[in-house]
């Protein structure tokens, strides 16, 4: 057995049926049915991820407001107006907190609950299928229940917090602070998504092989070292995956920072802002910018995870 | 063999069908405008932001006319996105759907709705529907009002008296007055309920304050008139921040929206006043056992204003067609008899709980508030039908303008900025003035 996490490609036997190098085999019947069976996905892929993608690219370079008509070609002008709304900018700085404090939280938080959920135990199936709730739950909905946890007037942990008298009035959580307001949001969205991390690094520990931890026992490894040299290495495709989809998730948070703060400063994220610019204010081509740059964002920090944390791994 | 191919017959032919099914989904769907003038045999979708009538009431609207209702409950947010993105891409979305007061201006500049006096009497309607002129843009009525909603100050009877307080304050001064007393002889903490969350509803709280102070928010042409310190909006804004600031109002209300004041905090006994509340609120709210523990304690007040009674401003919400609908004349028939003074009056409850819509309190005809104060079915509805008649007034005597929602927005994030501190009034003034300045121009 190898184990081992590399970058590079698998030689592989060529497939039974293959013809060798050098050597002519049977003619193969062109066969319809895998074009077929790919084409209705494939459609769905232009007609609803492609399509609109090239649209958003060649519109966001045009003035398309519904209020101010006719569409017209404006270059640049749709992309310095963002970087010169105080709105957009100050959701920016927001939207990197709500990136940075996501994915680090999820990603840790899930590499524990994993690693935790990693050997069998009695109810373990159980404790999976309730890990699993938040995320199933609908953002509006999460906004809804942690607005009457974080609530200065009613909630539930100003309550717990002065009756343990830790503190002794009733505290002001969301709105009032930048940064206490992006993390209090950001901490309901992270409850949803590390489920999902979670599962995705289980998944990866799944394929360990126990003679690695058996072996590494015998070698005198204590089980902190079995995690670093073992554990973490062999789930980095699953942290990988359970990283991208915190960035994307967190890039595009909308659902948590609307419900829990309003439309304010102190928690709007850039995808309330293409809401506000593309359906309060009509202006689509601004609007069809601001997403380009959001798609943009997500790209390149999702490549950039990849990138760093991905490593290919073979047992 | 021959069951292999088989099996790759029936995938080959599953695979076609829904390349079939996929292209025709995309292909599918697109109404251009110019609907339907039949009004029997066919279905309409009406899409607003509540519960449905009873399924008696639209069965027998069914029978009568032969047009069924499909009614589709959407959230009022998601419905103003589904209501441009539609109209954007000139698709059909509903027959009959929401028009909202605020974006009235928005709506008609874009000649996103069929003018409604193309299918009703609206000059006839006005005079029972004093809230009509909140629906009008150059020159056509955009929406038809199917309830009534002002806001209005409502007051904690219970508390005042409390504190020592026997007459009812009716001028601005001595309702700060009086909020004062009550916070000092600890009746409450925070007498006073503001909503300073970042959302449309401080908005409008700001402007019912200004309207009681004595002043308008735009003139005609969309200029600001509140940018100087002695102009009554920017002493409203003042009086609205320093009220915080000075602890009539409760710290955590700067993330607290409308509705939630009014249930958390008002129908709990929390604090003693709303000065912008929602008509109705009495009877439907805080008069509930089920919702309220301040049963029988409050009651409405006219408006404490400068030197007396101020305003009430209207905010209430209407139907209207839009351009891409299917069957516009059937759903004006619709219309007509959804705002019918009789079925208004049944559906706030004035014939017996059957005929009761859930969520409507208020009907927009005085006809349909007459019957429901005279059969005793409102509290407060008296009162009511005055204000209504005579008190209550379109927050833009021009009509909203069309970029409302960006003005709003800037609004409400300003004043919430400036009850946390992060901003003081005068730049918050300065935000907002300058956003109407940049938009009206």
């Amino acid at each position: 057995m190898t184990v081992g996490t590399h970058s590079g490609r698998r030689h592989d036997v060529p497939p039974a049926g293959t013809a060798a190098p050098g050597r002519a085999g049977p003619r193969r019947r062109f066969d319809l049915l895998p074009y077929a069976l790919v084409t209705p996905l494939t459609l769905f892929i232009v007609a609803l991820a492609l399509v609109p993608a090239g649209v958003t690219i060649v519109q966001s370079f045009f003035r398309v407001d519904e209020l101010d008509p006719p569409t017209r070609f404006t270059g640049l002008d749709n992309f310095r107006q963002l970087f010169a709304d105080g709105a957009v900018r100050s959701s920016l700085v927001n939207t990197g907190l709500y990136v940075v404090i996501g994915v680090l939280l999820s990603t840790v938080l899930g590499i524990v609950m994993a690693v935790t959920l990693q050997r069998p135990f009695r109810g373990r199936s159980i404790l999976i299928a309730v890990l699993i709730l938040p995320w199933a739950l609908p953002g509006v909905v999460e906004g809804l229940v942690w607005t009457g946890i974080w609530d200065a007037n009613i909630g539930l942990l100003n309550s717990v917090l002065t009756s343990t008298h830790l503190i002794s009035h009733y505290q002001v959580f969301l709105g009032q602070h930048r940064f206490l307001t992006i993390l209090a949001i950001e901490l309901v969205q992270v409850w949803q998504m590390t489920p999902l991390s979670t599962l995705l690094i289980l998944a990866s520990l799944q394929n360990i092989p126990s003679e690695l931890y058996e072996a590494a026992v015998l070698d005198g490894c204590t089980p902190w070292q079995a995690l670093r040299r073992i554990t973490l290495p062999l789930a980095r495709p699953g942290i990988a995956i359970a990283m991208v989809q915190a960035v994307i998730a967190t890039l595009n948070v909308f659902d948590q920072p609307y419900v829990l703060n309003g439309s304010a400063d102190t928690g709007a994220s850039l995808t309330m802002q293409t809401y506000f610019i593309s359906f309060q204010n009509l202006d689509f081509g601004e609007g069809y910018a601001l997403s380009l740059l959001i798609t943009v964002a997500t790209l390149i920090l999702s490549l950039g995870v990849v990138k760093l944390v991905y490593r290919q791994v073979e047992f | 063999m021959t069951a292999f191919r088989y099996s790759r017959s029936v995938h080959l032919a599953g695979a076609l069908v829904l390349v079939g099914a996929v292209a025709t989904g995309c292909g599918g769907g697109k109404t251009g405008s110019g609907g339907s003038d039949k009004t029997t045999g066919v279905t309409i979708t009406v899409a607003l932001a509540t519960e449905p009538p009873p399924q008696a009431s639209i069965d027998a609207f069914t029978k009568s006319t032969g047009i069924t209702v499909k009614w589709t409950n959407t959230d009022w947010d998601s419905l103003q996105t589904k209501i441009a993105a539609a109209a954007t891409a000139k698709t059909y979305f509903a027959d009959a759907t929401d028009v909202d007061w605020s974006r009235v201006g928005q709506l008609g500049k874009l000649n996103w709705f069929y003018p409604m006096e193309n299918y009703l009497d609206t000059k006839a309607l006005a005079a029972e529907m004093p809230q009509l002129t909140s629906f009008s843009s150059n020159g056509h009525v955009v929406g038809i009002p199917y309830d009534a909603s002002f806001l209005v100050t409502t007051v904690n009877k219970k508390l005042f008296t409390k504190a020592g307080i026997s007459t009812m304050p009716t001028t601005i001064d001595e309702y700060t007055a009086d909020l004062k007393q009550i916070k000092s002889k600890n009746v409450a903490q925070y007498p006073l309920n503001i909503p300073f969350a970042a959302a449309e509803g401080l908005s409008t709280y700001w402007y019912q304050t200004t309207a009681a102070f004595g002043g308008t928010i735009l003139d005609g042409s969309g200029k600001p008139q509140f940018a100087t310190p002695d102009s009554p909006g920017y002493r409203a804004a003042q009086w609205m921040v320093d009220a915080i600031k000075q602890g009539l109002v409760p710290p955590g209300n700067i993330n607290v929206a409308d509705s939630q004041g009014q249930q958390t905090l008002m129908a709990k006994g929390v604090v003693a006043s709303t000065f912008a509340d929602y008509s109705g609120n009495v009877g439907s709210l805080y008069s509930v056992p089920a919702s309220s523990t301040v049963v029988d304690q409050v009651a409405y007040l006219s408006t404490p204003g400068v030197g007396g009674a101020g305003p009430n401003m209207s905010n209430p919400d209407g139907i209207g067609i839009p351009r891409q609908a299917k069957y516009p004349a059937a759903a004006a028939k619709f219309i007509d008899w959804f705002t019918s003074a009789q079925n208004q009056a049944d559906f706030a409850g004035a014939s017996g709980p059957d005929k009761v819509m859930p969520g409507y309190f208020l009907p927009s005809r005085l006809a349909g508030m007459a019957e429901l104060t005279q059969k005793g079915k409102l509290i407060g509805g008296q009162q009511l039908a005055d204000l209504l008649k005579n008190s209550a007034k379109p927050v833009f005597p021009e009509g909203a303008p069309s970029w409302y929602p960006e003005f709003s927005k800037s609004v409400y994030t300003s004043l919430h900025a400036a009850a946390t501190g992060s901003m003081s009034v005068d730049d918050a003034i300065h935000a907002m003035a300058g956003t109407a300045n940049k938009l009206s121009s």
